[in-house]
């Protein structure tokens, strides 16, 4: 049967390309992780670039995963998580913060912190929307806004120390504002936010009616000081969505369970995206979540201890190589300056460093809106065996000179 | 607080399947709502997962080796030639592939053609795009499509077109006749086709799956969303994948990296196993679904239910309500429920009003409170189970007494 179309054909307005990608994401290309990664395997290199480590994740989580597999755990889970992992999460943030939340209407399981991010942006936030970032951020962050068509305010955290300029942060703030994101501890500064920060962050964001966004993924890879979520502030928990995940603290980042965590009012948008976004995550995967966050102190106590002998192999050997390091007080990123090497910017600096001398970083500029004020810097991560740290060192103490 | 709600999260309301579920559940009623089996998946994939847990799969990543299996499978299925390393996309399930592909194509104001009646989840997430979505009825008992209804709700805002196939909730398998007129409509409007095909494997009667890109100039503009899901009876592990042109496949990839990042690495790992199944696996699959199919036509059109399309794909059985029934769906659900111990989901909520051909009298539209979705991908004994408790509640014709 053929179809003959009686209405008029086209006119100018209707010459689209049925093939063209929605216009704000059109910028968006492969992230500067994959392209770093590519290279590094072509080349051979050491990777030291993208954030998941080299060793795998504990036995006893793995474990719970597989049991729940072989118990038939293998259809949709609830929507907004398994209960007894809603549990588990309600009680560890209670341990970690003394906040009591409501396992079924203030938790809300995700795909990764990642999509706790998505969810809560495309949930909360309305196009034209302001939402402050503080520069250099995760790539995703703006990818995710800009998806929203949230408007993107950059505050610049600078070195050495990339603390919070207030005077600028007091200036941009305004009652336009929607939210604020933060991520602490930070990708990739390493830098943890100070009691007297959020505080400044709380008072500014009460005074101005705007809610906060916080991803505090590596709140366990806190080295220096104690990790602190702004929700415990006074006033703060009604306008906080905190976001968190499984990958990081156990080592397991290709498992996809994150969460946020919110008051109900705030908690309903961002279920709704996410029901639409992902439905439910993976079941299994979640049963071994909720044996993982009931692991004894003790699991926690030496995962720091492994990360700061980890930390201090590579932050000694940049510095023996010739590199400007900044303090890292948490996280397992580490930021260096470049220049003594003498190359033209911070992509051109890792290409070299990938192909020459076997090591690969990520170039910084990706994670600024304005690349120029990333170019001297690149990150390592130290999320890897002590062998590959080692390893990686001496290449560069070998290779690389000034 | 509520204000600060997106426009897009405060259109979108949750989810009356699983509402439905939670009541089930506390009246400790046998779930034919969800679409979900209560049968275990097939050992060989299990053991593949556990086995990629337990080798060390388990950080980020993308399984090449998927995009390979699903390029042969395609090219078996419905004769597509794709090229794995550029047009195939891995997302943690169809719901993301499907959510990833509509913010890859539809800007705000683009209209979205859905036929009605649809699974609920592709309104909200052309909504929250900021799409438009339109609505073409099918038209009952046979759920058949007028040309000339799809033909005039297009119009030059119209972007895409989506199509479930086999079709959720009815069971309708699109007949190619009918592929050929949607085809026709995307090609000479300059539409996109956005499918979603999970029940690709679950045919009855002899019946195949065509997939829409197969017809002519028709793989340029589909994207194909599906999933391990329902036919593996891993509904809980998130994986699926979109497959479209390169470009479009791309934006995806972005879209879900932005999104979510990864699939779940070991579920992936064990993808590779599932698609290798022999022959044998899909065709037990059809035969065993096919008989639960059969069952239960049997045992609903027995207590009085009318049942006047067979359906041809899917898990699913949309039954009309006995004609004498003066209850509306939601009332019949909620008293089988409470009295039998029986859920399933009424119709209305896969029926939308806002429809493109302005039938709004009352009578027309009537028939959208007269249906109740029951998913068989049960166990035989839940499913003698359902037999025995409405067993219960015969008349003395051996018809459902309810009302």
């Amino acid at each position: 049967m053929s179809i003959v179309s009686t209405e008029n054909e086209t006119t100018s307005e209707k010459i689209r390309h049925p093939l063209q990608v929605a216009k704000q994401l059109e910028q968006f290309k492969a992230t500067i992780f994959t392209q770093m990664s590519m290279l590094a395997i072509t080349h051979g290199a050491i990777n030291l670039g993208q954030g998941f480590p080299n060793f795998d994740g504990p036995e006893f989580v793995k474990e719970a995963a597989i049991q729940a597999i072989r118990d038939g755990n293998n259809q949709y889970a609830r929507g907004f998580g398994v209960p007894d992992l809603n549990i588990a999460i309600a009680e560890r943030f209670k341990k970690d913060t003394g906040l009591i939340v409501d396992p079924d209407n203030e938790i809300t399981v995700t795909s990764g912190c990642t999509e706790a991010i998505a969810a809560t942006v495309l949930g909360l936030i309305n196009p034209g929307e302001e939402v402050i970032l503080f520069a250099p951020f995760y790539d995703s962050y703006g990818a995710t806004l800009s998806m929203a068509g949230a408007n993107i305010k950059s505050i610049t955290l600078r070195p050495p120390d990339f603390a919070v300029p207030i005077d600028d942060l007091k200036s941009t703030i305004s009652k336009n504002t929607r939210a604020i994101l933060i991520n602490t501890p930070h990708n990739p500064t390493g830098k943890m936010f100070t009691r007297e920060e959020l505080d400044s962050v709380a008072s500014l964001c009460i005074e101005n009616d705007v809610l906060v966004f916080t991803d505090e993924v590596y709140h366990k890879l806190a080295f220096d000081m104690e990790h602190i979520s702004i929700a415990t502030s006074p006033g703060m928990f009604e306008r906080t969505v905190t976001m968190n995940s499984l990958g990081k603290s156990f080592s397991l980042t290709g498992w996809k369970v994150g969460w946020a965590i919110a008051p109900p009012h705030l908690m309903w948008g961002v279920r709704q995206a996410h029901t639409y976004i992902a439905f439910s995550i993976s079941h299994p995967l979640q049963c071994g979540a909720a044996a993982a966050l009931r692991a004894p102190d003790s699991y926690y106590v030496e995962l720091k201890r492994d990360y700061i002998a980890k930390r201090a192999i590579l932050v000694e050997g940049l510095k023996a190589v010739g590199f400007k390091v900044f303090p890292t007080n948490g996280t397992f990123f580490v930021l260096a300056d470049h220049t003594p090497f003498g190359h033209e910017n911070d992509v051109a600096f890792c290409e070299y460093l990938i192909k020459e001398i076997g090591v690969a970083a990520i170039p910084l500029s990706v994670f600024y809106l304005n690349p120029e004020e990333g170019k001297n810097l690149v990150r390592f991560t130290f999320c890897k065996d002590e062998e590959t740290i080692k390893a990686a060192v001496e290449r560069m103490k070998e290779k690389l000179s000034k | 607080m509520e204000g600060k709600l997106s426009r897009a999260a405060k259109k979108l309301t949750s989810s009356p399947i699983q509402e439905l579920s939670h009541l089930a559940q506390r009246c400790n009623a046998i779930n034919l709502a969800e679409g979900f089996p209560d049968f275990p998946a097939p050992l060989h994939i299990k053991n593949a997962a556990v086995s990629a847990i337990n080798s060390d799969l388990n950080q980020y990543r993308h399984v090449q080796g998927i995009c390979e299996h699903l390029a042969k499978i395609v090219k078996e299925m419905h004769g597509l030639d794709i090229d794995s390393e550029t047009d195939v996309a891995i997302c943690c399930g169809q719901t993301e592939a499907f959510a990833a592909a509509i913010f890859a194509t539809i800007d705000p104001g683009d209209e979205v053609i859905l036929f009605d009646p649809s699974y609920e989840t592709y309104q909200g997430c052309v909504t929250m795009a900021g799409g438009v979505p339109i609505h073409v009825p099918l038209d009952p008992p046979q759920w058949t499509l007028d040309p000339r209804k799809l033909l005039t709700s297009i119009t030059e805002r119209t972007k895409a077109i989506i199509l479930n196939s086999p079709h959720n909730p009815t069971g309708k398998v699109f007949t190619k006749d009918e592929l050929e007129t949607i085809a026709g409509a995307c090609c000479s409007r300059n539409c996109l086709a956005i499918t979603d095909e999970v029940y690709e494997h679950i045919t009855y009667d002899n019946q195949k799956h065509i997939s829409l890109a197969s017809f002519p100039g028709m793989q340029e503009r589909t994207i194909i969303t599906s999933s391990l899901s329902k036919t593996f009876s891993v509904t809980g592990w998130r994986i699926g994948w979109a497959i479209a042109p390169a470009s479009i496949a791309s934006a995806i990839r972005n879209i879900h990296i932005i999104v979510t990042d990864s699939a779940p690495a070991p579920f992936q790992e064990a993808a590779l196993t599932a698609l290798r199944s022999p022959p044998e696996y899909f065709e037990s699959l059809r035969r065993d679904y096919q008989s639960k199919r059969d069952y239960i036509i049997k045992l609903l059109a027995g207590v009085g239910f009318k049942i006047q399309f067979i359906p041809q794909g899917s898990f699913f059985l949309f039954a009309e309500l006995p004609e004498d029934c003066p209850l509306s769906d939601v009332e019949f659900v909620k008293k089988l429920i409470l009295e039998a111990g029986v859920v399933a989901v009424p119709g209305q909520g896969f029926f939308h009003t806002n429809l493109s051909t302005n039938e709004t009298s009352s009578a027309s539209c009537n028939y959208q409170k007269r249906y109740i979705r029951f998913a068989f991908c049960k166990s035989e004994t839940t499913l003698a189970a359902v037999s025995e408790k409405l067993g219960k509640l015969l008349d003395v014709e051996g018809k459902l007494a309810l009302y």
